[in-house]
Parts: structure tokens; C-alpha cells; sequence
């Protein structure tokens, strides 16, 4: 392998991995595996929806819940953005507007967790199989099929 | 149309109400579908949709399996212990 295609290479996998961190699925979309990414963004989105609605948004907590919030950070870089609002709305008397309390916290922020862990999943995997080749075999034998 | 999209956000606003008894432990069987689903689709080479749905079942079914047993083995534990 050349050094300009051992970079390009590394470049690929650089952009399969960002690209499956900012959407569930869309690693594996780039390496053509439509059928795959479609199952892991329908999934993941539905697991992380079902959790906020559960929750509320509150149970993205920058602050009070650090280790939850690195988990459910990985699903996306926009629940980063989610976590920005919670952390900065605050009523006038200065308590926070966004809060979630007891079981129905519990589950949000597990389910919320859980997505952005199986994202994590999705990404290896994503990547791997980018390092693999898979996009140029699979891929075209997944979509003949 | 309005309207529509603030009902919307709303119930991503307030959380929803789940008792604290045994019955919100239903709550660990769509994780751990969604657990399944994932894995299987990461871990099988090629996806034929009929041999994913029957190994997605598979797995969730072992997997919800175990955490009954894994469930009942600790009340009793619990049982055993306090009485």
C-alpha cells in the first residue's frame, strides 16, 4: 500500500467513525451497508427518544450526572446541545427548569445511556469493518441481494 | 400546526409518571430488544432479514430469560435471608 492510500485509508475510517457518532447508522451507510444502518438508526433514535420522553430532557445532566451524560453524549453530538439547554434554563428563581426525579428518572437516563453506548457499538463496528474493506464487498453484494 | 409542535415538545418536558413497584421492571424488555437488535446487526456478516428477526429472537428471548431467572434466584436470596 502506497503512503497516499494508507492516508486516504485513515482518512475513510477518520470519516466512517465522525459520521456514525453524529448519526446512529450513517458509519455504515457510507460503507454501503444500507440495510445495516437503517436497523441501527431506527433503533438507537427510537431507544434515545423513548428515554427522553420517559424522563424529560432532565435526564441529560451535564452537571449533577457527569458519567450518564459521557455515555448519552456518544449517540450524538447534538445531545450536547440538549444538554446545553438543560444546563442553562433556569426559572426566575434561579432553580433549574428541566428536572427529573425518581423512577421515571431512573429509566430516562438509562435508556438515554444504553443508545449512546450501543452507538459506541455502532461506531467499532462501523469502523471496523470500513478497515475491513467491507464497503467495497459487501456492500454492493447486500445491495444486488 | 403550532399547536401540534408544542404538544409535542411538551412531552419531552415533563417526565412521565412510573410507580415504584415491580411492575416498572417491564421497563428492562424494550432495552433489551433494542440491545439485541443492535448487537445482531453489528455482529452478522451478511443480513438476510428472516435469519435476523429469528436470531433478534433468539437473543432476546435468552437474554430476557436469564434476567427472570436472575430476578426470581435474588427474591428468593432476599427471602431467605430476612425471614
Amino acid at each position: 500500500m502506497t503512503a497516499q492510500k494508507k492516508l486516504d485509508h485513515v482518512l475513510l475510517l477518520a470519516v466512517v467513525g465522525l459520521a456514525a457518532w453524529a448519526v446512529p447508522g450513517a458509519g455504515h451507510l457510507l460503507i454501503k451497508e444500507r440495510l445495516r444502518a437503517a436497523i441501527i438508526f431506527v433503533t438507537i433514535t427510537a431507544t434515545f427518544v423513548t428515554g427522553l420522553y420517559v424522563g424529560s430532557i432532565g435526564v441529560i445532566d451535564p452537571v449533577g450526572a457527569k458519567p450518564w451524560y459521557m455515555a448519552q453524549m456518544l449517540t450524538s453530538p447534538a445531545v450536547g446541545l440538549l444538554g446545553h439547554v438543560t444546563e442553562t434554563a433556569v426559572t426566575a428563581d434561579g432553580q433549574q427548569r428541566y428536572v427529573s426525579y425518581g423512577r421515571c428518572s431512573d429509566v430516562g437516563q438509562i435508556y438515554t445511556s444504553v443508545a449512546g453506548l450501543l452507538n459506541l457499538l455502532c461506531i467499532l463496528s462501523a469502523v471496523y469493518m470500513a478497515y475491513c474493506g467491507r464497503g467495497e464487498m459487501i456492500g454492493e453484494e447486500e445491495h444486488d441481494g | 400546526m403550532t399547536a401540534d409542535w408544542g404538544i409535542l415538545a411538551r412531552a419531552f418536558v415533563d417526565p412521565i409518571h412510573i410507580p415504584t413497584d415491580p411492575t416498572s421492571v417491564v421497563w428492562m424488555f424494550p432495552l433489551l430488544l433494542a440491545i439485541a437488535i443492535v448487537y445482531k446487526a453489528t455482529k452478522m456478516r451478511v443480513l438476510f432479514p428472516l435469519k435476523f428477526i429469528k436470531e433478534v429472537a433468539v437473543l432476546f428471548g435468552t437474554v430476557s430469560a436469564f434476567m427472570v431467572f436472575l430476578g426470581a434466584a435474588l427474591i428468593f436470596l432476599v427471602k431467605l435471608i430476612t425471614e
